[in-house]
């Protein structure tokens, strides 16, 4: 039996029973491509400057100063793409996301939060990335759950990215987590 | 590498010199990794390290081991404590099993009092 709590506690914690993210809209998006982003050709200055600031302050290792191929974690998308198409109906992809998927134009209830986190990563690799590839990246919607948390109501989010080069090749996907509360 | 291997450990003091060279390089200025107002305001105690960030370091921690010509196949992380600034954050992990050459490591990162900032596993080809 819930013991007597002071008004505004007990009406904020009924608010947080009942409330939910995952509407029909929004359980109907899983599996939805979203986006098709291309890269601009990779340069060997870009490769260089993400292993200097990865390994700062030691050394970044020779093979990325001399840029024979990029580290996985390299990401060529960092400061803008070369073009950006959205694949939903209705959408003219003026609004370009770079990190997890466009809800607005899904449909989704547009939500306030306090907060929003990487809650992790799960990354298969495929071929290496070399200077002048060019990648695409193609979004779609995973996984939406949430979750009663200390600061609330969790919505938990999954986008899944799968980024291939110029000759077609795999070269990785990855399912990113969001946290948001 | 052998079943059992523990991988040489890749240690950081992450701080807003860190925090800002990689917001430089990926565009990620994050108020809450920048200013500790922003990360209160968020209910943490201080500014915190981005989790693409720590994600970099941990491949970096992975390839002391596989070596240049090594592959990283396959990584799986998540992030279960804030990366806070000024923290040492040191990666670690140890094959737990090896299946036609490619090996299984159970990683994670913590500070330097052992709390664990995130966890995970990594499938790696070793260069031979």
């Amino acid at each position: 039996m819930m013991a007597s709590l002071p008004f505004r506690q007990q009406e904020f914690q009924e608010e947080q029973m009942t409330q939910t993210y995952l509407t029909d809209v929004v359980r109907n998006a899983v599996g939805t491509e979203c986006s098709r982003t291309v890269s601009y050709p990779i340069e060997a200055s870009a490769i260089r400057r993400w292993a200097l600031a990865v390994y700062w302050p030691e050394p970044a290792p020779q093979v990325f100063m001399d840029a024979e191929y990029a580290p996985e974690d390299f990401d060529p998308f960092a400061w803008g793409p070369a073009s950006y198409e959205s694949l939903l109906e209705g959408d003219d992809g003026s609004v370009v996301v770079r990190h997890g998927i466009n809800e607005r134009a899904l449909g989704f209830p547009e939500w306030k939060f306090r907060a929003g986190l990487n809650g992790g990563m799960n990354c298969t690799y495929g071929v290496r990335m070399h200077v002048g590839d060019v990648i695409t990246d193609v979004k779609s919607v995973g996984e939406y759950t949430e979750r009663q948390g200390r600061n609330g109501l969790m919505l938990i989010t999954q986008s899944i990215s799968t980024w291939t080069n110029q000759q077609g090749e795999l070269v990785k996907r990855t399912v990113n987590a969001g946290i948001r509360y | 590498m052998r079943i059992g291997d523990e991988l040489t450990p890749f240690t950081r003091r992450t701080d807003l010199e860190n925090f800002n060279r990689y917001a430089a390089v990926n565009d990620e200025f994050l108020a809450h990794s920048m200013d500790d107002e922003a990360a209160r305001d968020e209910g943490f105690p201080q500014a915190f390290g981005m989790g693409n960030l720590q994600w970099s370091y941990l491949h970096s921690f992975l390839r002391q081991s596989v070596g240049p010509d090594g592959r990283i196949l396959q990584l799986d992380v998540q992030f279960r404590n804030p990366n806070l600034r000024g923290q040492t954050l040191i990666a670690k992990g140890k094959v737990i099993a090896i299946d036609d050459g490619v090996a299984q490591i159970e990683l994670w990162t913590e500070s330097a009092d052992g709390s664990r900032l995130a966890i995970g596993s990594a499938r790696v080809v070793a260069h031979s």
